[in-house]
């Protein structure tokens, strides 16, 4: 697989703050890559330093293997914290300039504007776009050099659940497309939703980097409910149960690793139980993410 | 060089604020300039004597060759209001954030510079073309005969004049990068020329001689290129030529002027 993006303890302090500490990443070409923390974890100070706008204070970082210049950059497609345009242009005009700087052909303008819904738009200045508009300019802007990576911070930030839902279906459209996609955000649900990897940086720190897949292996916790008295000694007694909880009525079995919800059907079958609910919790990437934010405090 | 001034004049030409700035400019230049004979008319009108001890007709205003070191001298005046334009073109630029988008989407940090500095030199290269033509049109109205080796004479003022402009914009594009608010800007803008003579009052009185090396303070050294022609029809002497010293301190400033542009542009976080 090829790496798009490297960084080598890529440190930035302002001042005696510490934004970003010796951060190590990789991003492979083809992943939807998330980056994730707490507001002021340090994300945007990263994109800034990958995008050449904000000096790093020591540390390095390559794009496609090599040295980023602003040569690179032109290869790149970002929008960073929020839309940035001249007000006074149109959508058009604004496109227009980035694609002049980006060196990029005028006629992926209408196609970028008809992926993001603009196009009827698209003459009227820039300062009377809505808060949903600016942003999938925003993105179009991104995209009008066809870059081989895309970075978007906080895309949905500020946006009602319509226009979020829009964003994310632009992305996941884009992602199908086959392109590289960086995206910052702090919300999970979302990441989790569009992204194949993650990492979640907490005060300038990296503390978790992997695969989305992997969010829900390990442990498993199993909802159980069946008509018995003596249900939760019961439940204790399986060979597979870490810890037994009650909750609502429910029973929530925290399974040692290698025993799943079937071990525990069966068990309970052969004790004659009968259970009415039998329900594997998914661990979501929220219940992980605090989990490991959790794990690094202090 | 082309594809960095396209940029910035993209950003511009959609400005309104740009046309109305250089038009009221260039309209207001245009009509002082060409109306010198009108003004002393109107002087006449209300002075006494003035009109009849000195025939005005015979005040060679518009005569080549004193048409270009007078036209030149009062369009000076004007430079302020492209400057302003300047300052509000880079502020903008800070205040929309829109430079660090520039150098998101991969124009590099001195590209951009470049395209702002090339845009001083256009609009300096027009107002030039501008008094020129005006400086043609009048002389050849008001000269009583056409010599040509007259109306060639003297043309030195224009490269003058062109550095005088640059350097005062490229002044106005620093004090931009440097102070990024636009308000701010403009009032210091305004203001340098006072803030330098304070500085030499200051130093005069602590005991320094000011005499030569005020002409080394860049707002005397840009007013030094080109010296005030208009005593000379009272008689007096003028200095009717433009000073090498003078050009190259002025040249030295135009030059550091961008150069502390770059250093401050290359090192900030934007």
């Amino acid at each position: 697989m090829e790496t798009v993006l490297s960084t080598d303890k890529l440190t930035k302090n302002f001042g005696r703050l510490c934004a970003v500490n010796r951060l190590d990443l990789e991003v492979q070409r083809g992943q939807v890559f998330g980056m994730l923390g707490p507001n002021g974890s340090g994300k945007t100070t990263t994109l800034g330093m990958l995008m050449g706008v904000t000096i790093p204070t020591s540390g390095s970082f390559t794009w496609f293997g090599e040295r980023a210049t602003h040569i690179t950059r032109k290869k790149i497609g970002a929008v960073l914290e929020h839309p940035i345009f001249y007000p006074y242009l149109s959508g058009q005009k604004n496109l227009e300039l980035n694609a002049t700087i980006k060196g990029a052909d005028f006629s992926n303008i209408g196609k970028v504007l008809e992926l993001v819904e603009l196009h009827e738009r698209k003459h009227d200045k820039y300062k009377t776009y809505s808060l949903g508009m600016k942003q999938r300019l925003a993105i179009a802007s991104a995209l009008v050099s066809d870059p081989i990576i895309l970075i978007l911070d906080e895309p949905t930030n500020g946006l009602d659940p319509m226009g979020i839902a829009q964003i994310r279906e632009i992305i996941k459209r884009i992602a199908e497309s086959g392109k590289t996609i960086i995206l910052a955000s702090h919300l999970l649900d979302e990441v989790q939703k569009v992204c194949t990897h993650f990492a979640i940086l907490r005060k300038g720190n990296l503390v978790h980097s992997g695969p989305v897949d992997e969010v829900g292996k390990g442990e498993e916790t199993v909802e159980v409910v069946a008509y018995h008295d003596d249900l939760s000694h019961i439940l204790h007694e399986f060979r597979g149960s870490l810890s037994v909880k009650q909750d609502n009525g429910k029973f929530l079995v925290r399974m040692r690793d290698d025993f799943h919800s079937v071990d525990l059907n069966k068990f309970l079958f052969e004790k004659g139980i009968t259970a009415s609910h039998l329900v594997t919790q998914k661990k979501s990437l929220e219940k992980q993410f605090l989990e490991i934010l959790q794990e690094t405090q202090g | 060089m082309l594809h960095l001034l396209k940029i910035d004049l993209k950003k511009m030409t959609s400005y309104r604020t740009f046309w109305v700035i250089c038009g009221l400019y260039f309209f207001t230049l245009a009509f002082v300039t060409a109306s010198g004979m009108e003004f002393l008319k109107w002087l006449a009108s209300f002075i006494e004597g003035f009109g009849q001890e000195i025939n005005i007709n015979r005040i060679p205003l518009y005569h080549f060759p004193d048409v270009w070191q007078n036209l030149v001298f009062i369009s000076g005046f004007f430079k302020v209001v492209l400057a302003i334009m300047v300052v509000i073109s880079i502020t903008n630029e800070y205040q929309y954030r829109t430079l660090r988008q520039n150098v998101i989407d991969g124009l590099s940090r001195w590209e951009f510079l470049q395209s702002k500095i090339f845009t001083n030199i256009l609009l300096s290269l027009m107002s030039v073309a501008m008094v020129f033509i005006i400086g043609l049109v009048t002389g050849f109205i008001y000269s009583p005969e056409i010599e040509w080796n007259y109306v060639f004479t003297d043309l030195e003022f224009f490269p003058a004049y062109f550095l005088e402009i640059f350097a005062f914009l490229s002044y106005a594009l620093m004090l931009g990068i440097l102070v990024q608010r636009s308000g701010l800007t403009i009032i210091l803008l305004l203001l340098s020329r006072m803030i330098e003579f304070i500085i030499l009052l200051l130093l005069r009185q602590s005991g320094v001689d000011i005499y030569d090396l005020k002409n080394f303070f860049p707002m005397q050294s840009i007013g030094n290129l080109v010296s005030i022609p208009f005593p000379r029809y009272a008689f007096q002497e003028i200095q009717d030529y433009v000073a090498l010293a003078a050009v190259l301190i002025a040249l030295t400033w135009a030059f550091l002027f961008n150069y502390f542009s770059y250093l401050k542009l290359k090192r900030a976080d934007i």
